[in-house]
């Protein structure tokens, strides 16, 4: 729990002061004869079943722009069939978008070369995919090395990366086994070992873990978290799992029909659904998981106080602390300057309404 | 009779497909009015038809005879080309020479030990010993020396096309045309061009051969690389391979298994070939065979015969011990130090028992070692013939069959598809088309039956002449109660197989032993039971034909996944519901393609099966290659109908596996 409590507040995306890790502006996924001439067109409008019917296309993913901070963790979160995997697919063109442009780190990923594509995913971006997609023929450690062999690092230099990799997602000295020889768990710690050996900006995650059991599923969100505390690489992280996606997202898109319902912020997607299917969604989350106490606290008082508190500390986790206190406690931002203070009556009026 | 042809035809309609029945009355309009054209009009194939193509492949041929030494396509191609492949079955022969037998026996064992371990490595060797205690080591090695010749150059032709078609679909669909021609084409059919090219002995051989193996070799290696998850392509493709990179770091090393696969399967098909191969004047095994046969001497066809089988056998198992082995391949598991140290070791072996041999001069097995079985086997041939063709209580005897056979079912159905009008046949062929998949197949069909019809007539039957469409009706009632036959034999036994593990037990030891006889072999044991003429002709295609539809049944059946199959018992289904309800119509598909492949099977079998007397179109073909200078337009003429049959027949029943033409986005 301690990566949580570490996570900064609101939306790094916003305010335009720092220049976007991933930029995506009008990106479409169309698949059938001539996609491109339903890009934009009103037919894209028609509902899917009809749109087949009438021009033998189908759009997996319409109209998306995206902004990712550097070092923010966006979650795409969708049900099967609603184009998350085509999104993040589509962002190191794995699959080639039917319209739209992908920018990473100020590269034009969708003009680019072939040249500057090998090159932006072999340094830049690196993924982890859903059923793993281990080499069997490859022991893991050549496995882990993999991205590095492609870079053209030499033998040394890799399997040392490679090992000390494999210590950093705990499978140290398991470097000679095969994928086989692995748990479900296990081998998904091999797949982030191979997406964090070659160092990238961007780590993107295709569903990661949906095929681990929810015990291991929970342990790998840790690591994330944790990694994502000491790397603090960008993450575009893909779920059909909400729990999953409160947990680890700085901000959560969720997508349906090939579009985004809402971008908003945890709090603000529990809070403030955009509309009935988002509200279906987040109805049995419990609001005191996801609010944090700066979005309760009240002006700066006179004290005395029992204590401070991170502003992005959620509610549920100040519950203890102000319950065996008298005074309220003094809410302290990223810089420790006081900017408010949180009570007893604040804090129970959040867990009061949940079930509302 | 027309009538009730086609209606049996219609009614067939529902199980084919729903396609059928949405859009119905049109078609049934069709169908009526082209009926009663082809009944109306001349039920014999009319003169006019004819396209003169025997003439013209006559007139090209005596173009090559007369050219063969100043046209620049001998000088400048076909000739470099012959003396080159010539150079490397010599370089080969003269390799397994210098080895002799013990080099030769070392070499087995130690390809056998790394790919398949102990279990292989024996199993090699001793099958190796076999050839050498029958005494026909030096043709045996002249065999063997044209197979690996021919099994070189055609990984050296499908693996990069293999590759091609597996990364473009558009290669995909050209190759396949190719390929499918190839396969269905008989070998006696290209046998003829490739004698025109490439002269004699040795290069003939040694092409025919590769035009065989290079099917299997694309196939397999396009089907391994296809069958690479998604999911690992882009695995490759997101951490930046390059295409060479893709292919070298992540589909072929996936692929290994299916790409292992194709190569027993190019060794396979290149061995069922090269026996034919050897019609072409090899000093080798499969002339040995043929001698034999000629000489009705069966024992004489018997041991070379035997020979083939046994360096078949071992040539299999050493390629394939690694699929047989444990899930886990032993090559992968055992760590590299030591396969290189086996590598070591199984190479000084070969090097000590050549240098062994060397010293003590011996070449072949020496001849106190052989043994001649010849006489023997022709003594219990004698035994046997006397015993079993006729007079025994109930069956009466395998000659008895054979006179049934040909009298009260061949005979009858080819004087029944001579009687019907020709157009009438190649209307309801499309309309059974039609109805399996859709127009094109329908017009594809047609197409190749009227072609049938197109190719004229060559002397001799009634009144001087006989219509190659009558012929083609001979091949086509034998091929039809041959398929029947099979498929009840197989069918039954595939079901059992795939259901009961003692059975498969049981079954499988002769399956394998099928697998890897050449078809060649086969004649010999039908030629003495039998007798020759159409019955052998049936039953060669038969045993042919049987061990890969059983096979493919059983296969099928147990591959039906687990959950149906727990689901229906959990239901309270009967051993028979689970089969009926459940494993029959999930299998469906590949029961059609053991049907599929048993019909190829007996295609396959058509001119061979003329050696053993089965006349009709395979025995004209063969006669081209004989007489060439007479012979070579109809010779050609039947190898084309034989083509065209092979190609309707099996369009159809791949479409009873895939099913009719759906929407454009399938």
């Amino acid at each position: 729990m301690r990566g949580l409590c570490s996570r900064r507040m609101g939306s790094p995306g916003e305010g335009g002061a720092v220049e976007p890790m991933i930029s995506v502006r009008g990106l479409w996924k169309v698949y059938g004869h001539r996609a491109e001439r339903i890009v934009g067109s009103p037919e894209a409008d028609l509902p899917r079943r009809e749109l087949e019917a009438r021009t033998g296309c189908v759009v997996a993913m319409r109209d998306i722009d995206l902004d990712v901070a550097p070092g923010e963790v966006f979650v795409v979160m969708g049900l099967s069939g609603s184009g998350k995997s085509t999104l993040v697919r589509c962002l190191t063109r794995l699959i080639e978008p039917t319209a739209g442009t992908v920018t990473i780190g100020g590269v034009d990923v969708t003009a680019a070369t072939d040249a500057q594509l090998l090159d932006i995913r072999r340094h830049r971006v690196s993924m982890v995919f859903q059923h793993f997609g281990l080499l069997p023929h490859r022991t893991l450690v050549d496995n882990v090395a993999f991205g590095l062999e492609l870079q053209g690092a030499d033998k040394r230099t890799r399997r040392a990366t490679a090992a000390s990799t494999l210590e950093l997602v705990g499978l140290h000295g398991m470097g000679a086994s095969k994928p086989h020889q692995l748990s479900g768990g296990q081998q998904q710690r091999v797949g982030l070992a191979r997406a964090l050996a070659t160092d990238p900006d961007i780590l993107l995650f295709d569903e990661p873990f949906s095929a681990l059991d929810p015990l291991i599923r929970r342990e790998m969100q840790d690591e994330v978290i944790r990694l994502r505390r000491d790397v603090r690489t960008t993450m575009v992280f893909i779920t059909h799992d909400l729990g999953e996606a409160l947990r680890l997202g700085d901000r959560i898109a969720i997508m349906r029909d090939g579009r985004f319902v809402q971008v908003g912020t945890p709090a603000e997607v529990v809070l403030e659904p955009a509309d009935d299917y988002v509200r279906n969604f987040v109805r049995d989350v419990p609001r005191s998981h996801v609010v944090p106490v700066a979005a309760i606290m009240d002006p700066l008082g006179e004290g005395p106080y029992a204590g401070d508190v991170a502003a992005e500390t959620k509610v549920r986790d100040i519950v203890a602390r102000v319950a065996v206190s008298e005074h309220p406690l003094r809410v302290v931002d990223a810089d420790g300057a006081a900017v408010g203070c949180v009570d007893r009556i604040a804090v129970l009026s959040v867990i009061a309404n949940e079930d509302l | 009779m027309a009538v009730a042809t086609a209606s049996t035809a219609t009614a067939t309609a529902p199980t084919f497909g729903a396609a059928a029945s949405r859009r119905w009355t049109t078609p049934t309009l069709v169908f009526v009015a082209l009926v009663a054209i082809a009944v109306a009009v001349d039920p014999d194939v009319p003169d006019w038809l004819d396209v003169g193509l025997q003439t013209w492949v006559r007139d090209r041929y005596m173009w090559t005879v007369q050219n063969s030494n100043t046209s620049w396509l001998f000088t400048g191609v076909f000739n470099p080309l012959s003396d080159a492949i010539a150079w490397c079955v010599e370089s080969v022969q003269w390799v397994l020479r210098g080895l002799r037998y013990p080099g030769v026996l070392a070499l087995t064992g130690a390809i056998g030990w790394m790919t398949g371990g102990v279990r292989a490595a024996v199993s090699g060797v001793l099958a190796v010993l076999g050839v050498a205690v029958l005494g026909v080591w030096d043709p045996a090695m002249v065999t063997l020396s044209i197979m690996l010749t021919a099994v070189a150059i055609a990984l050296l032709i499908g693996v990069p096309l293999g590759i091609w078609t597996a990364r473009s679909d558009r290669a995909e669909r050209v190759v396949r045309t190719f390929l499918d021609t190839a396969q269905v084409m008989p070998a006696f059919v290209y046998l003829i061009p490739v004698t025109i090219f490439f002269g004699i002995r040795y290069p003939p051989a040694v092409v025919a051969t590769v035009v065989y193996a290079v099917p299997p070799a694309v196939r397999l290696t396009s089907l391994g690389l296809r069958q690479v998850p998604t999911v690992m392509n882009e695995v490759g493709e997101s951490f930046g391979c390059t295409s060479w990179q893709q292919l070298v770091k992540v589909q072929l090393p996936m692929a290994r298994r299916t790409l292992l696969l194709g190569l027993n399967q190019v060794i396979m098909m290149a061995f069922a070939i090269v026996v034919i191969a050897s019609l072409l004047g090899a000093d080798d095994l499969g002339n040995l065979v043929l001698k034999g046969l000629q000489k009705n001497d069966v024992g004489a066809a018997f041991v070379p015969g035997l020979a083939i089988v046994l360096l078949a056998v071992a040539l299999d198992r050493i390629t394939t011990g690694e699929r047989s082995a444990s899930s886990r391949p032993p090559l992968v598991r055992l760590p590299s130090v030591a396969w290189r140290t086996g590598a070591l070791i199984g190479l000084g072996t070969v090097v000590v028992a050549t240098l062994v041999a060397k010293v003590t001069d011996h070449t072949a097995l020496p001849g106190a070692l052989t043994v001649d079985i010849s006489g023997s086997i022709n003594d219990a041939v004698g035994w046997v013939q006397d015993n079993i063709r006729k007079d025994v209580p109930i069956i009466g005897g395998t000659e008895s069959i054979n006179d049934v056979l040909v009298a009260d079912v061949l005979e009858p159905l080819r004087e029944f598809l001579v009687w019907l009008p020709w157009l009438l046949i190649v209307v309801t062929t499309a309309i059974v088309a039609y109805l399996s998949k859709g127009w094109r197949l329908a017009a594809g069909c047609a197409l190749c039956l009227a072609a049938i019809g197109t190719m004229g007539d060559i002397p001799g039957g009634e009144g001087g002449r006989t219509q190659l469409w009558d012929l083609a009706m001979d091949t086509l009632s034998q091929v039809l109660v041959a398929i029947v036959v099979s498929v009840a034999i197989a069918l039954p036994l595939g079901i059992w197989a795939g259901r009961a593990d003692r059975v498969q037990r049981v079954l499988r030891p002769f399956l394998d032993t099928a697998q890897v006889m050449p078809q060649f072999v086969y004649l010999i044991p039908v030629l003495f039971l039998f007798g020759a003429g159409r019955g052998a002709g049936v039953v060669a295609s038969v045993i042919y034909a049987v061990p890969p539809c059983i096979r493919l049944t059983s296969l099928g059946l147990r591959e039906v996944p687990i959950a149906p199959r727990e689901a229906a018992i959990s239901f309270g289904a009967t051993r028979r519901q689970e089969l009926v309800k459940v494993q029959l119509p999930l299998a469906f598909r590949a029961i059609m393609l053991g049907i599929n492949q048993t019909i190829l099977m007996v295609l396959a079998t058509v001119i061979i099966a003329a050696l053993v007397g089965a006349g009709a179109l395979g025995l004209v073909a063969y006669e081209g290659f004989a007489k060439p200078i007479q012979k070579i337009g109809q010779s050609a003429a039947a190898g084309l109908s034989i083509v065209g049959l092979a190609i309707v027949l099996d369009r159809i029943t791949q479409a009873w596996g895939t099913g009719p033409d759906r929407s454009r986005r399938e």
